[in-house]
């Protein structure tokens, strides 16, 4: 089993690497580092104006998250097995060569994933706050501490995911039950306890007190969620061939409003017929939007709740953007390489198809602003949420092209990613500040959006497209 | 009459690896053309080169007198492909990529033509089932009917017959000749000489990205030699090189 880890390890490095140049991928987490080192010298300008522990609660919400995103193992199934894997010949596809049954290779892939994202980006980020703390008078057992719960932040995130994956992968009625039964016995603890998310946090209430009984519950509750997904997930889905009456040229009839209906209905059917549409709705956009919700409203006793719900309609625009992901993750340029069909028009269908994706983000925005009494700022928070998303999305075509999923590993890219993308939030954020109607200038944005994917047309036009 | 694919001293480098070097040839039109070569001979990018998915790092070529370099989609109008590696859609099933596929190049009656495609290649069974349920065998045929259902003048294959059974095989080889009959061109690259020897009537050799000799499979016969034979003693003596 440790032979098989390492060796999957090592493959995983030489992917990426390979992709990028070794240097460039190895940069990846030194980047990680660089911003958690210089953003701990902010850390005392937050600290003058927020209460202390919130930007404990905000660090590790956002641990939470990225374990929440790299969690979704159950949704993979059959189709990580052999669209991912099937023809990339990787150790995870060997079962079908080796002596190791698929389960074995399982466990061992999530084991490898979940280890490769904690050296990747829990380790850098720890490491740069460890290093910048003796100039911030920090002892260096709070760096050693945090360690510690941001690593159990991001499991539990992850264990939740995987979970609930597994059971989404395996039963849809038990997964709506399970949720339903979730919500009420959150809300009911909520409401007679007057719990706060500190309490049903272990990892956070470990940083705040630590005790061994709560690593012991935090550890409790990423043990168990996670056996029982092992448990659970399974590639052997019944063998059924399952016919489809064609659907395409009445789908592109109807489509004929899209400038490439050929490619929206590919889209549109592509996200159907492979369960992403549903999966990730959930698991990459609602989930994620309800956890910070909640971890937002906490922030209601320091700042006004306008703030706070345009401050979450960038965020909801941030992870609408990551919607490009869904459309280019189920394809290959190579499908489309012996048809004349340029990259410019593959980006502007994908474009168009984010584009009419977009509904979501904005039908959520809506409802969030009316639930938290905002209705008379719902067009700032529309306008927000639709130009930030917009504008991540111009910056991800031009940095990624066809493929975000990929190429955002290599950390020139995730650089000027972050570069770009927050300059933008944080013209924003000023805005919201000063009065929150004048962030309906960030419209804006929809300006350089445009420039973006222009200049992505002429960028990747003329680059070698990788078949990945 | 001018040929149907000229190369000039067409050259593709990936990094410091040439895979194609210095490559010149022209291919008439109505001609069986086979490109053959050991694996890794550069064959492939030859292929990917000519129909614009790739761009050459030097020299130059035009199909049907489009050049690859400025026009690649131009060139992937007019002719027809079936790369090496079938990767139709996943989640369409192969009625609906004939579809898309006729949606793309705008081709008029395309269910009524892919009808024929059907029950030609056996797989009618099999329209309504998605692209990535469908064995390798499968997918090949549904990637054949594509690359023919616009009846290009000129086709390109990589590898035609090497997913197949050898009654299809037989089926494919007869429509190859018969389509290169009616006047149209058809260039394949391959590594199996019999198929060369049996169907082509010129064929290149290509080792390590360069060009070994050109000519036709009755010259040869005329010398009394076997493709394979001569292919080998080309291969070998450029190896010793």
């Amino acid at each position: 089993m440790f032979e098989l880890f390492t060796n999957m390890m090592r493959e995983e490095w030489r992917v990426h690497s390979t992709l990028f140049g070794s240097l460039s991928f190895a940069l990846y987490p030194v980047m990680i580092f660089v911003i958690a080192f210089m953003g701990s010298f902010v850390l005392p300008f937050f600290a003058a104006g927020i209460p202390p522990g919130y930007p404990s609660i905000i660090i590790h919400a956002i641990f939470l998250l990225l374990g929440i995103m790299v969690g979704g193992f159950g949704l993979m199934g059959r189709e990580v097995m052999n669209r991912r894997f099937g023809q990339a010949s990787l150790l995870a596809y060997s079962a079908r060569s080796l002596p190791i049954t698929e389960r074995h290779i399982f466990v061992v892939f999530v084991i490898k994933d979940t280890v490769y994202y904690l050296i990747l980006c829990v380790l850098p980020f720890v490491f740069g706050f460890t290093v910048a703390s003796p100039f911030l008078h920090i002892p260096l057992a709070l760096p050693l501490l945090l360690f510690l719960t941001l690593t159990l932040a991001f499991l539990t995130g992850l264990a939740l995911i995987f979970f609930l994956s597994t059971v989404y992968a395996r039963s849809k009625h038990v997964f709506i039950l399970l949720c339903i039964c979730g919500i009420l016995a959150g809300t009911t603890l909520y409401l007679s306890h007057s719990l706060t998310p500190v309490s049903l946090f272990p990892p956070l209430q470990l940083f705040y007190l630590f005790s061994w009984e709560t690593l012991l519950v935090a550890c409790a509750v990423i043990l168990i969620p996670s056996v029982i997904a092992a448990m659970l997930f399974t590639t052997e889905f019944a063998d059924t061939t399952r016919k489809y009456k064609p659907l395409f040229t009445s789908l592109a009839r109807r489509l004929s409003f899209f400038p490439y209906p050929p490619l929206a209905t590919k889209d549109l059917l592509d996200l159907e017929r492979s369960g992403s549409f549903v999966g990730q709705v959930l698991f990459s956009f609602l989930i994620p939007l309800c956890l910070l919700w909640f971890l937002l409203s906490i922030l209601t006793r320091i700042l006004p709740a306008v703030s706070i719900l345009l401050v979450f309609s960038i965020l909801t625009g941030v992870i609408a953007a990551m919607m490009y992901t869904w459309l280019t993750m189920l394809d290959t340029f190579n499908t489309y390489s012996c048809l004349p069909i340029s990259v410019p028009t593959l980006l502007s269908g994908k474009i168009s198809s984010f584009t009419a994706l977009q509904l979501i983000p904005a039908i959520f925005i809506a409802i969030v602003s009316i639930a938290a009494g905002g209705l008379a700022y719902l067009v700032p928070a529309l306008v927000i949420c639709l130009s930030v998303s917009f504008y991540t999305l111009g910056v991800t075509c031009w940095l990624t092209g066809l493929s975000p999923n990929v190429l955002i590993y290599d950390a020139k890219v995730l650089v000027s990613w972050f570069v770009l993308v927050v300059i933008a939030l944080f013209a924003i954020i000023v805005l919201i500040v000063i009065n929150p109607f004048y962030t309906l200038a960030s419209s804006a944005l929809f300006l350089p959006a445009w420039g973006f994917v222009k200049l992505s047309y002429a960028k990747w036009n003329t680059r070698e497209q990788p078949g990945f | 009459m001018a040929p149907v694919i000229e190369a000039r001293a067409l050259t593709k480098m990936y990094g410091d690896t040439i895979a194609v070097d210095h490559v010149t040839l022209s291919v008439e039109k109505g001609a069986l053309f086979g490109l053959l070569g050991p694996n890794g001979s550069g064959k492939t990018t030859m292929i990917k080169v000519l129909t614009g998915q790739t761009r050459q790092s030097a020299g130059s070529a035009t199909v049907l007198g489009i050049d690859v370099e400025h026009d690649p989609i131009g060139v992937r109008e007019h002719v027809g492909i079936i790369p090496e590696q079938e990767t139709p859609p996943s989640f369409l099933t192969a009625t609906e990529y004939l579809d898309f596929v006729g949606a793309i190049r705008k081709i008029p009656d395309v269910q009524k033509k892919a009808d024929g495609w059907f029950d030609l290649l056996e797989f009618d069974d099999q329209r309504d089932v998605l692209c990535k349920d469908l064995s390798r065998g499968t997918r090949q045929k549904l990637m054949f009917t594509q690359a023919f259902l616009h009846r290009p003048s000129l086709a390109l294959i990589d590898e035609p017959l090497i997913n197949f059974d050898p009654i299809m095989q037989r089926k494919v080889k007869d429509f190859l000749i018969g389509y290169v009959k009616e006047g149209n061109t058809i260039f394949i690259s391959t590594h199996i000489l019999d198929i060369a020897e049996e169907i082509c009537s010129e064929f290149a050799i290509l080792n390590r990205g360069t060009l070994l000799f050109t000519g036709t499979v009755a010259e040869l016969k005329a010398r009394d030699q076997h493709l394979d034979d001569f292919f080998l003693s080309l291969v070998r003596a450029d190896r010793h090189v």
